[in-house]
């Protein structure tokens, strides 16, 4: 695709474009610094934004820390389409700056995590406690309405409601939770996606049980977490697969009884032999056609594959057809299948008694400014994470 | 000029229709967004034409492959 004669094209079309947007003009809003991605595969650019006043049921958010994720890098690229421009990041922990006119759950001062699982509260999804699963506009500001992000008097597409590589974020006030002020922010953030996504899958998409085989395929943050969190729900062997020695070895720090550097080339027939055939569960936390399909491949009779990774719009996943006789079960998780309202505080919880390991997540803190390095840091698969620390 | 029907790739829900039946288009224009599990997801065309017709508004569910849009390609 190329992005760029697309750019152009929209800046040639934008006097037609702007007759569907019929909002009201501009509010004058606050001025912040936040880092931009205008056009897929390039840098994202510090610049100035505008923020909208908050709405009713909104609340504005000043970032204290935010990670720099994995799943930034699939929107940076188009694998995962997204309108631009877009403010990236979805993954913070910050303080309240001030709330809107039906706010009561926080007031300005309170120290909050972010959650890209905004619900509705209302929906057939939420009232069945599948709350990840909303999918519900109204968290969201509608089309007619002023943007919540603007730059020049042009909307800036939020992205997953959220966008947390800024200054300030303007979100429903369904998009955070509150947490107690002793908790380090940096570590917070890390509960606002990866943490709550890997542990999550563990403890309520797949249910592990005490005394199971694990194998998690992919120690990056989310993989980490959910090593950590399968070790936390008691499973009796915990195996980590990855590329990357230094990984495999801070997954043992997290919990992991076995690793296997899948560079070897047969990490399926080594999980296999290891668990004496096959796993009661595994998870797959890359987002590739072929570690969802190993993810399946390593379970014994019984067992549940869970794919974590976000897997690229338009790829099949293909499975051989008679392991459905041994009852073996594949199934998405989504942030963790999370209730994030509950599960945030138990999680940090769990940090402060020494049970979730957090400290080892984060490999590098930095600026805004230095988004971009982080973002390459990751593409090179080598580094845990990179949390940026905003100005105080 | 030949009848060439737009797909949504994923499941969604239309928030926001981008351009009016009648209007040129050309390729890569965005056509409508998608609001699907928290994320804005475009659907552009593949190439240029005239927008025919729509079969979804704004607030409709849609479904993966389901055709939203017709137009009628430049020859």
């Amino acid at each position: 695709m190329n992005m760029s004669v697309r750019f152009k094209i929209m800046i040639v079309l934008l006097p037609s474009l702007l007759v569907g947007y019929v909002y009201t003009p501009l509010q004058p809003g606050i001025t912040m610094k936040a880092a931009v991605l205008h056009e897929h595969n390039t840098p994202l650019e510090i610049e100035e934004v505008q923020v909208s006043k908050p709405g009713p049921r909104e609340v504005l958010v000043r970032p204290v820390a935010a990670g720099v994720c994995h799943s930034d890098l699939h929107f940076l690229d188009g694998s995962y389409p997204h309108m631009l421009p877009t403010i990236l990041g979805h993954e913070s922990a910050g303080i309240v700056e001030e709330v809107g006119s039906d706010v009561t759950y926080v007031s300005k001062g309170d120290h909050v995590i972010t959650c890209l699982s905004a619900f509705c509260g209302h929906c057939d999804k939420c009232l069945t406690g599948h709350l990840a699963l909303c999918q519900s506009p109204e968290v969201s500001r509608e089309a007619d309405q002023e943007p919540r992000l603007h730059q020049n008097s042009q909307p800036i597409h939020q992205f997953l409601n959220l966008s947390s590589f800024a200054e300030l974020m303007l979100i429903h006030e369904h998009a955070l939770v509150k947490i107690r002020e002793d908790m380090p922010m940096d570590r917070a953030a890390l509960i606002g996606c990866s943490t709550t996504t890997g542990v999550g899958a563990v403890f309520h998409t797949a249910k592990v049980e005490p005394g199971s085989k694990v194998a998690v395929i992919g120690c990056g943050g989310v993989g980490l977490a959910a090593i950590n969190g399968a070790a936390i729900a008691g499973a009796g062997q915990i195996i980590a697969v990855d590329m990357v020695d230094s990984k495999l070895e801070i997954a043992k720090a997290l919990g992991a009884t076995h690793t296997v550097n899948a560079s070897s080339g047969n990490a399926v027939g080594e999980v296999i032999e290891m668990t004496k055939g096959g796993c009661d569960y595994t998870f797959e936390a890359i987002g590739m056609k072929t570690t969802a399909e190993q993810s399946f491949q390593m379970l014994g009779s019984g067992g549940t594959a869970t794919v974590i990774g976000m897997i690229p719009v338009g790829t099949m996943v293909e499975l051989h057809g008679v392991d459905f006789l041994a009852e073996k079960k594949i199934q998405g998780s989504n942030m963790g299948s999370n209730r994030f309202r509950i599960d945030m505080p138990r999680f940090i919880e769990f940090y402060l008694s020494g049970k979730l390991h957090l400290d080892e997540m984060i490999s590098k803190h930095i600026k805004l400014e230095e988004v971009n390095d982080a973002l390459e840091a990751l593409k090179s698969g080598q580094e845990a994470r990179h949390v940026i620390m905003f100005d105080s | 000029m030949s009848r060439l029907e737009i797909r949504s790739e994923v499941t969604g829900n239309v928030w926001k229709i981008e351009v009016s039946v009648g209007d040129h288009v050309d390729a890569e224009d965005v056509l409508l967004i998608l609001e699907s599990m928290k994320m804005e997801i475009p659907v552009e065309v593949p190439s240029g034409g005239t927008l025919t017709e729509f079969l979804v508004a704004e607030g409709d569910a849609v479904e993966e492959d389901q055709v939203v849009a017709i137009i009628e390609v430049d020859t």
